[in-house]
């Protein structure tokens, strides 16, 4: 779960990826997802995290990029019986290599599509994606809820472990026992974590007050985004590469496996 | 034996040692140095990366964190990560069920801790109205209800004033007479200078120094390194060689006593 995190927090970098303009990167991310959903190919989808791949390569993130893949691997495998266990059961399917190819790449796609904001995430600081979604008219009030979510994910995190730590060595034992009781186990676990959580947001909102959040209507801003030499040429090769795969898709009949 | 967190911060280093029964041991250190981590290991929740750790004549990695709690108690630095009860009395309860213990036994004990660290009147009051220094008794209260031999404080006197500091001592000099084995992490070191406890110098993840804190806590050279200010006592006596006086760590009564013999003489 931590590794899985770990891949969706900014890694700072100078690469020519950590330096484009985060709207240019949500757009690239934008696209790369479109298309993965317009395939259910297993080779184009494997295309798609190539090249994800290559963009966590000249990130410098390929490490925690990996990770955060390997980890949903837990979750994509429960997709993928998902997916298969309602096209048999519910849909009536008979069972078939076919159906079994279908479901798995239904999961496979999840995989394109998680690397890409993986990356979108571990280059783009939560600031400049706050930048960002003002530059796309996204109320500030909204922008900084989003933005102090993402900070805070990794505090929780820690907070989460510092009370396992104390619950466990109070004998809790929290894989022990049928179900129903292990969900009662993580109540001494649950408690602390809203506790702490309340808590933080009441400290939050006065730290925003004495700081006069919200004294203007009109914000102004220290930073301010402007596209560059560097981020057209990512647009105009992300932008065409684009339009190839969708020309292909639906005027190009080719059989893939 | 060494620990490597998952992210490849290596947090223990080459560290060895030998902790015998009834010692008072303080671990010290900046922040970071590894305190924490290496307390952590006492009763399994990490496991070192290299090396082994032994307790009571058993290979942590070989026993649960569950079966390990019932002989080493950690009481963490921030009490409130642990409360969730809707009472003080339920509060202190819930390890001795864990560990399974039959009712009567429960009673006694929750009584009995929370008499000893006075909140035998707050038993029926939920954890989350007392005060810092009373949330700090019962986090304490809770470990000493199940009377684990070894009892581990992480840095027990953080937010504490004086008064709660003074009490914190005598507590730990009776858990002491007791028999128990006290752990305990601090950079604190008034605090630790009139514990007088065997200390462990700690810095980057290694064992700097081991000793006395008579021996420790004069050592200048040592504690610089270590990024500490001696006790003001050691920094005053340090300052009295003109007289014929040496750093040493004593009592403010005894070392007024020295320097009345000398201006006497």
């Amino acid at each position: 779960m931590s590794a899985l995190l770990q891949g969706l927090q900014f890694h700072p970098g100078k690469t020519i990826i950590h330096r484009l303009d985060p709207r240019v990167k949500l757009v690239i991310s934008i696209l790369l997802l479109a298309t993965t959903l317009m395939y259910l190919e297993v080779t184009v989808i494997t295309l798609v995290i190539v090249v994800e791949a290559l963009i966590a390569y000249a990130a410098r993130v390929v490490g925690r990029w990996a990770r955060t893949v390997y980890g949903a691997a837990p979750l994509i495998a429960l997709v993928f019986l998902m997916n298969y266990t309602a096209n048999v059961f519910m849909m009536g399917e008979a069972f078939s290599v076919e159906g079994l190819y279908r479901a798995f790449a239904a999961a496979y796609r999840l995989v394109a599509l998680l690397a890409a904001f993986s990356i979108f995430f571990l280059t783009t600081t939560p600031e400049e994606l706050g930048m960002a979604l003002t530059k796309l008219k996204v109320p500030y009030i909204y922008t900084f809820a989003f933005i102090s979510a993402i900070r805070f994910a990794p505090v929780l995190a820690q907070e989460l472990q510092s009370i396992l730590d104390a619950q466990r060595s109070r004998g809790l034992e929290l894989d022990k026992g049928g179900p129903l009781t292990r969900a009662r186990r993580y109540i001494p676990v649950l408690v602390p974590l809203l506790v702490s959580v309340l808590r933080r947001s009441y400290e939050l909102a006065e730290a925003m007050e004495v700081k006069c959040f919200g004294a203007k209507k009109e914000r102004t801003y220290l930073k301010t985004l402007r596209l560059g030499r560097r981020d057209y040429a990512a647009l105009s090769l992300a932008i065409p590469l684009f339009t190839l795969a969708a020309y292909i898709r639906v005027m190009v009949p080719i059989e893939l496996p | 034996m060494e620990h490597v967190y998952p992210n490849g911060v290596k947090a223990l280093d080459g560290v060895s040692l030998r902790i015998g029964e009834g010692e008072v041991v303080a671990v010290m250190g900046e922040n970071g140095a590894g305190k924490t981590t290496l307390l952590k290991h006492l009763n399994g929740l990490l496991k070192p990366t290299r090396g082994r750790v032994i307790v009571d004549g058993k290979d942590t990695r070989e026993a649960t964190v569950a079966e390990l709690s019932r002989k080493v108690g950690i009481v963490f630095q921030n009490a409130e990560d642990m409360f969730f009860s809707g009472s003080v009395w339920e509060e202190t309860e819930f390890a001795l069920r864990n560990f399974g213990f039959s009712e009567d036994v429960i009673s006694k004990r929750v009584e009995w801790a929370l008499r000893f660290m006075e909140l035998w009147d707050y038993r029926s009051k939920s954890p989350f109205m007392l005060s810092g220094g009373e949330k700090k008794r019962l986090a304490l209260a809770v470990i000493l209800a199940w009377s684990p031999e070894i009892i581990v404080l992480d840095e027990p006197t953080i937010g504490q004033d004086q008064l709660q500091k003074e009490k914190m001592i005598e507590v730990i000099r009776l858990l002491n007479t007791q028999g128990k084995t006290v752990i305990l992490s601090s950079h604190d070191i008034e605090f630790v200078a009139e514990l007088r406890p065997r200390i462990i110098l700690m810095s980057g993840g290694r064992i700097v120094g081991d000793g006395r804190a008579e021996d420790i806590l004069t050592n200048m050279s040592l504690l610089e390194s270590c990024r500490l200010i001696p006790p003001q006592i050691v920094q005053l006596t340090s300052r009295l060689g003109f007289m014929g006086i040496r750093a040493k760590l004593a009592s403010p009564e005894d070392v007024a006593k020295e320097i009345a013999e000398r201006i006497r003489v």
